[in-house]
């Protein structure tokens, strides 16, 4: 243990009773980028849970006196083509864009985890069909899987998070799949199914746990992306519909054509997605960096 | 010596007008000009987009024609045919052809060319597609009795028999081609037309050249033309922006013209016109509670037309506020008798208060929740989707939409799965035949989404088809106008779309038309230095 | 070795396979039809069900679905794609332009994004925990963060404000006229490069970090040597493997996964073809261009797979 002076050291030995205080400040000064990624989806998440609190305006209200206002008193980030408030819209935005990312990073990663896990676990036949059929959907660019996928089901949220989920599946499957075939040869494995466990119950009380930093990672990557795929599936008409507040659908049409003379419809729904998926991204780089052991610093 | 002097000054005086008369015509360029949509084939009997007839028309002559200078695109000129008689029944046409014209393979094209031509269109063997079949219901036979004359004979006398022939769509092939081979103008392009075909490279443009031996003696004026396949409406701006195109013949939206302008100055002549396009509603009559008229009323009792015109004119290509037939064309019916209509008040807030007021009276409760389905199109399905959701949440109906993707679209609404829907019509000639069928009951028209029928509608149509008299057909086409959007309200209108066409004004000879299907043959066209 | 080349190629046909049926299936079970989007799309006022059957039964749509697939099937072990079901072209003749232009796209983006992703991963590294460190990192991942067409369409308009000028909006292929054609794919070659340099960067960083881990490296740094060898002795060779190896693999993403900044940059590329194949249900299109796609990256995947393998002879005997 070192003995230079640390100033978080001598703050927590100043204020013993607050030892949270001292966690965040130490994840602060040692990972500064993931502290701000995790700043960064602090504010998401605010600004998603009390968007109903904290929108000036009613995101769906047209308001053709006002349409194509820059940003002013009454309207901070200014109107889009129908006089709807600019802002407003970016706060419900961030509501179905947390909601479509987590729910397509959250069930891509849990079906993805489950299948990698239960393939490494069963090994032999079993393992190299399901590798098979994962590659099947590999092949796939994620965008063109997603398409697809849209085509078959539909345009909307939940046909969109599924949409999404899709592609994000065998991905997660193969980085779980070699991080839970290193598990597999630990010796209380082995012990677990001399003792006649159910192989069920192995995986998922005994496999599953050990290989949850991988997953994490790869759920923190997966949302960024998620957020990113759902802007542009709204972006090329095939995402989350209008009147809905979707960042993407806020860049389409209107914004573009009108980028030229009224830029803020254009820049800020662009800057929030940036944002957003940026946060989601440093935090999970900090993430990776904490887990992987061989990168920390000496 | 008198002579002398008075001829010089004649002379004289007549170099001093000439000048003031328009600029003539200058003969040579190549006219370059994007297309948003690639023809899926060549031959016009078969398709429909105007993806065909904007890089391929050219290569072709009708038989008929729409006036290449008439700005309502209604009136018919001669083309192939250069004149024409009507029998005194009404049921036989005759038909005179030009003598001397030439195919692109240098044979020449007599009246069993035009006869193959349309015993395709309307009497296809089987196998083949064709159309626009379902418009020649009425004619009987074609006949061709000498080289240059064809003659329809009709089985009932038709006030748009004539407004039929003007399609732009029915190119007339080689006879002996057809005969060969009725499928070989799906793949192969050989015409009449004042442009003779080049290349077509897929996915990128189709380039013509001029037609030196074309019947039409001095045109084309144009050397060729360029037709260049662009995905986006950026690139296509960007393109004219950049004066690497000269013109778009489909529209561009009031933005995009704001910004041609602004950057081009007098460089850009901006042409205008109400659009034979319009989106309408399609109510399903047999979804409860849109049986009842009533409710059908309230929906478009709650769009107030002239502020969504206002606005939405500003930022898609909609704009004029329309009944059943384009704003200024003859049949229309004027503004001040139109506004006697349901949803056509002027006074918004009674229209809305009334649309309420049969709401409750129907039994719609407050807050009543539908689906309304769209088709998944920006322009101009977006805006007008997101006005009307907006419109009907202030008579206190809360509507969902639901886009669905344009391929899949009219399947889902063929089956009648939907409540609410947009519908969409578009014309190649303005013409109350062509643009009431589709309200006709629908064991008649399967076209009909609104799953009704209506004997009374179907017996006005018909008279009003029948009849050769302008100022009768006026009237019972109000008549229709009035049962359709006002008493039983099966269907409502938007706004009609509103065709904006920037243009170098290096283009002279083009005349705007209410149809992006019209004026594409190019024989008038010329560009100033 | 030849038998590893052998095993790892047949490995790729049930692959292959999955892919074809996967494909069909999804296609079928999409709503509507080529006939449809044909015939009820333009708003004309007169439809014709016999119109639409007869074209089905040209297009062999009115066959049992097996039957289909198998007729398929056949064609490509003839090497025979068949017809668009939209154009009645080969589709060959379809593709070979827009095939041009997105393998060019990704090879000048894949280019664009190593040169950017080696030299900024070394010096992220070499300064790790340094705001140089932190900079490179921002940088890289704020390229992952912002949509490429967002990207895209700022860059548009900067140019179009700034310099008024706009890029060429006709693909010229490079052999026919080389300034043309790149002073069009320069723009969507870095935007979408900047975006994968980002995963690239990441790698470099991490495996720079671990070889500077190595003793001798530290002993030489020690002595103030250090930057002589990391980029002279066989340290760099070992830690660029891996990062080539990932960067392939994205290359290898990059030619059918690029629809947007297409539609964006108005590129007549297989993205953009894709999204227009769906829209008219032209199955056979659709399906042969998946398959392109998906044969293009197994067949990167392999080549990566047996340079590994060549490099270490380990892998072979797995």
């Amino acid at each position: 243990m070192a003995a230079a002076p640390q100033t978080v050291e001598e703050l927590t030995r100043a204020a013993p009773r607050a030892p949270w205080l001292a966690a965040i400040l130490n994840f602060i000064r040692r990972r500064p980028l993931g502290a701000l990624g995790a700043a960064l989806i602090l504010v998401m998440v605010a600004a998603a849970i009390g968007a109903g609190a904290l929108a000036p305006y009613d995101p769906l209200a047209n308001d053709y006196a006002a349409m194509i206002s820059p940003p002013n008193a009454a309207h901070w980030l200014g109107t889009d083509a129908y006089g709807r408030d600019v802002l407003s819209r970016i706060l419900y935005g961030s509501r179905t864009a947390l909601m479509v990312g987590l729910g397509a990073s959250m069930i891509g990663a849990t079906f993805g985890s489950l299948i990698g896990v239960a393939s490494a676990y069963f090994g032999g036949r079993v393992d190299l069909t399901v590798q098979r059929i994962m590659d099947v959907f590999f092949a796939f660019p994620v965008i063109i899987l997603a398409l697809t996928v849209v085509a078959v089901l539909g345009t909307g949220a939940g046909n969109v998070i599924l949409a999404i989920a899709t592609p994000m599946v065998p991905r997660c499957a193969r980085v779980v799949r070699s991080s839970a075939l290193a598990v597999r040869e630990m010796p209380y494995i082995d012990a677990a199914r001399a003792s006649g466990f159910a192989n069920r119950r192995i995986i998922l009380r005994h496999m599953l746990p050990n290989v949850m930093a991988p997953i994490l990672i790869m759920a923190t990557a997966f949302l960024g992306e998620a957020i990113l795929l759902e802007a542009s599936l709204s972006f090329i008409g095939l995402g989350v519909q209008e009147p809905t507040a979707a960042w993407g659908l806020m860049l389409r049409g209107a914004a573009v054509e009108f980028a030229e003379t009224a830029p803020w419809m254009a820049i800020f729904p662009g800057l929030a997605i940036s944002l957003a998926v940026f946060g989601f991204n440093l935090f999970g780089d900090s993430l990776r960096d904490a887990l992987d052991p061989r990168l920390r610093t000496q | 010596m008198k002579l002398l002097w008075s001829s010089l000054a004649i002379l004289a005086s007549a170099m001093l007008v000439i000048p003031a008369q328009a600029q003539q015509p200058r003969h040579g360029g190549e006219l370059i000009f994007p297309v948003p949509s690639e023809p899926p084939s060549y031959d016009g009997h078969r398709e429909e987009t105007f993806g065909l007839i904007h890089p391929i028309a050219p290569f072709y002559n009708t038989l008929l024609r729409v006036d290449p200078f008439d700005r309502t695109g209604t009136k018919p000129a001669p083309s192939l045919a250069q004149s024409w008689t009507v029998s005194k029944d009404g049921k036989t046409y005759t038909f005179k052809l030009h003598k001397g014209v030439k195919f692109h393979d240098g044979s020449e094209m007599t009246s069993k060319d035009v006869k193959a031509s349309y015993d395709k269109i309307i009497f296809p063997p089987p196998g083949v597609g064709s159309s626009r079949k379902g418009q020649y219901a009425d004619v009987e036979k074609v006949e061709a009795p000498d080289a240059y004359t064809v003659v329809f004979h009709l089985k009932n006398p038709s006030g748009s028999f004539i407004a039929s022939l003007l399609s732009p769509y029915n190119f007339i092939y080689k006879a002996d081609i057809l005969a060969k081979d009725p499928h070989w103008y799906e793949k192969n392009i050989m015409g009449t037309g004042p442009f003779i075909f080049v290349e077509h490279v897929k996915g990128s443009h189709v380039v013509g050249r001029r037609n030196p031996n074309y019947w039409d003696k001095g045109k084309p004026y144009l050397d060729g033309f360029r037709a260049i396949f662009m995905n986006s409406s950026a690139a296509e701006v960007a393109a004219i922006r950049g004066e690497r195109a000269h013109i778009q013949f489909r529209g561009f939206s009031p933005k995009d013209r704001d910004n041609l302008v602004a950057a081009l100055g007098n460089k850009i002549t901006v042409d205008e016109s109400p659009w034979d396009c319009i989106l309408l509603g399609a109510i399903n009559h047999e979804k409860k509670p849109f049986d009842d008229p009533r409710v059908r009323r309230a929906l478009t009792l709650a769009l107030d037309r002239y502020e969504g015109s206002k606005a939405l004119s500003q930022i898609a290509i909609v704009k004029e506020v329309a009944g059943v037939q384009v704003p200024g064309t003859p049949f229309a019916t004027p503004p001040d008798e139109l506004a006697k209509l349901a949803g056509y008040w002027h006074d918004a807030e009674k229209s809305r208060a009334e649309a309420r007021r049969l709401l409750k009276e129907a039994g719609v409760p407050e807050g009543f929740s539908f689906t309304f389905k769209n088709r998944g199109i920006p322009m101009p399905y977006e805006p007008l989707g997101v006005w009307m959701i907006d419109q009907w949440r202030r008579v206190g109906l809360n509507v969902k939409q639901e886009v669905i993707e344009a391929a899949a679209y009219f399947g889902v609404i063929r089956k009648g799965d939907f409540e609410v829907a947009m519908d969409f019509q578009c014309g190649y000639i303005v013409e109350p035949d062509l643009d009431m069928y589709k309200f006709l009951s629908s064991d008649r028209n399967p076209a009909n989404y609104g799953r009704y029928k209506d004997p009374v509608l179907d017996e006005l149509y018909d008279k009003q088809s029948r009849s050769t008299n302008v100022a009768e057909r006026k009237k019972l086409v109000r008549e229709f106008e009035k049962r359709v959007l006002d008493e039983q309200a099966h269907y409502f209108m938007t706004l009609q779309w509103h065709r904006i066409v920037p243009h170098s004004s290096k283009v002279h000879g083009w005349t705007i038309t209410p149809s992006h299907y019209l004026n594409n043959t190019l024989d008038t066209v010329w560009l100033s230095e | 070795m030849g038998l590893y080349i052998v095993k790892r190629l047949l490995a790729m046909i049930p692959t292959l396979f999955g892919v074809a049926v996967l494909i069909f299936v999804l296609l079928r079970v999409v709503p509507g039809d080529v006939v449809e989007a044909r015939y009820l799309t333009q708003g004309s006022q007169f439809q014709s069900q016999e119109l639409m059957n007869q074209e089905r039964a040209k297009l062999g749509l009115d066959q049992p679905i097996w039957k289909q697939f198998t007729t398929w099937m056949t064609g490509i072990l003839h090497l025979d794609f068949g017809l668009s079901m939209w154009t009645g072209s080969p589709i060959t003749e379809e593709i070979k332009l827009r095939f041009a232009l997105s393998l060019q796209l990704a090879i000048m983006a894949s280019l664009f994004a190593q040169c950017l992703a080696i030299p900024l991963g070394i010096l992220a590294a070499v300064k790790q925990d340094t705001w140089v460190d932190y900079a490179v990192r921002i940088f890289s991942i704020a390229g992952l963060a912002t949509p490429s067409f967002w990207l895209g369409i700022l860059m548009i308009l900067t140019m179009l404000i700034v310099f008024h000028w706009v890029p060429p909006m006709v693909f010229t292929p490079l052999w026919v006229d080389p300034w043309q054609n790149l002073q069009q794919l320069i723009w969507p070659a870095l935007a979408v490069g900047y975006r994968y340099s980002a995963v690239g960067t990441r790698m470099m960083r991490s495996a720079m970090l671990e070889v500077l881990r190595e003793d001798y490296i530290r002993t030489a740094r020690a002595k103030g040597l250090w930057l002589k060898l990391i980029l002279t002795r066989h340290a760099l060779k070992n830690a660029i493997l891996p990062v080539l190896t990932v960067m392939s693999l994205e290359f290898a993403f990059l030619l059918g996964g690029l629809v947007v900044t297409e539609q964006v940059f108005n590129l007549n590329g297989l993205g953009m073809l894709f999204v227009q194949t769906i829209a008219h249900r032209d199955y056979t299109m659709t399906q042969a261009l998946v398959m392109l796609v998906a044969t293009f990256f197994l067949f990167v995947n392999f080549f990566v797979d047996i340079a590994y393998a060549w490099i270490d002879p380990r892998i072979r005997y797995r």
